[in-house]
């Protein structure tokens, strides 16, 4: 009696335990199958990014679809404001230029160092550049690029480390500006008596000045954003 | 009393599989604890059954409470941040081991 007692028992837990490991089995299969939840909530969030950056992609499509169809309404206002449009694009810097002008290319100085010298002399800083840009300018340039990156009503030359940043990109010597403008004009302002350059080239950069009959600036990469800034509505603006 | 065990296990598993429940995903692991602990007992007691020395009630709390405290020491070690749940796997896995190993030797000298 005993035995068939403890036999049941037995079978009973045995039935029991079958049970659990089936429902065990199931489960871990289940979770190999599912994605983690952290896995699940990262993808639906950048679904959710996705989905906005593309609404916000369509919408700009349209607005140029727009803008397009009234270009495409040919008329001699239209050429007026297409004008007026790519000069503005040309002094923001956000279209390519091409022209005469002079290349000046700055490297830091071979000269080995010798004791107790100032190592800061011989390489060229963030405010050489400003100030040689500043020079250029002053000297009628219409269009700078410092390195390949076109200078705009927004760019920065600052100081980054051993590198200078300019248009937030990085960029190392030997640094390469090219300015479009009048040659001429460009060259006698850059070599100006006791102007920068001169104390440049005193303190042993390597510097080069060449005028150039041809040559192409790119354009500004980066998006032209205003976060701050409104443009004001005058009577006179609204007039044109 | 083998086809029994053997019987009631495939009964059970068969049950579950049809059953639609699942534990819930944060648990699983306390749970797969909690059936190793319940396979120990289940070979706890059958290896007292060949000795002779089976007690129903035993077996049945056995069964039960060793399955809830090692789920349960699991979970408080996962709260500590010490992994106690190994603790559990060793203990429960060696005294499985030692369980298995005596049914064996009884079931040598029994044939």
């Amino acid at each position: 009696m005993r035995n068939r007692n403890a036999q049941l028992t037995i079978a009973v837990i045995c039935m029991v335990l079958g049970i659990m490991l089936a429902i065990q089995f199931k489960t871990q299969e289940n979770i190999n199958d599912t994605l983690m939840p952290g896995r699940v909530e990262e993808l639906s969030q950048q679904l959710l990014e996705v989905t906005k950056q593309r609404d916000s992609l369509s919408e700009e499509v349209q607005s140029l679809r727009d803008k397009l169809q009234n270009i495409r309404q040919d008329n001699q206002a239209m050429a007026d404001i297409q004008d007026e449009m790519i000069k503005a694009h040309m002094a923001a810097g956000t279209i390519p230029v091409k022209g005469p002008g002079v290349i000046l290319t700055l490297n830091d100085s071979t000269h080995s160092l010798q004791t107790g010298e100032n190592p800061n002399y011989g390489i060229v800083h963030d405010y050489d550049l400003l100030t040689l840009v500043n020079e250029m300018r002053a000297s009628g340039a219409e269009a700078i690029a410092i390195n390949e990156e076109r200078l705009t009503a927004v760019s920065e030359i600052r100081c980054a480390g051993t590198l200078i940043l300019v248009n937030w990109v990085r960029i190392g010597p030997p640094y390469v500006i090219k300015a479009i403008g009048d040659p001429d004009m460009l060259t006698s302002g850059l070599n100006i008596r006791g102007g920068h350059l001169e104390t440049l080239k005193i303190l042993g950069v390597q510097t080069n000045l060449q005028k150039v009959d041809n040559m192409e600036l790119p354009a500004y990469h980066g998006a032209m954003k205003f976060t701050h800034a409104v443009p004001v509505v005058t009577q006179a603006n609204e007039a044109q | 009393m083998w086809l029994v065990v053997v019987f009631c296990l495939l009964i059970g598993i068969i049950i579950g599989l049809q059953m639609p429940v699942l534990f819930p995903v944060l648990y699983a692991k306390y749970m797969s604890i909690a059936i190793l602990a319940a396979l120990d007992s289940v070979f706890g007691g059958i290896r007292a059954y060949m000795e002779d020395g089976f007690d129903s009630t035993i077996f049945v709390t056995g069964f039960v409470v060793n399955a809830l405290l090692a789920a349960g020491m699991a979970y408080l070690g996962d709260r500590l941040g010490v992994d106690l749940y190994l603790a559990a796997v060793l203990v429960f896995g060696v005294r499985l081991f030692q369980n298995l190993a005596i049914i064996r030797r009884y079931l040598m000298k029994k044939y």
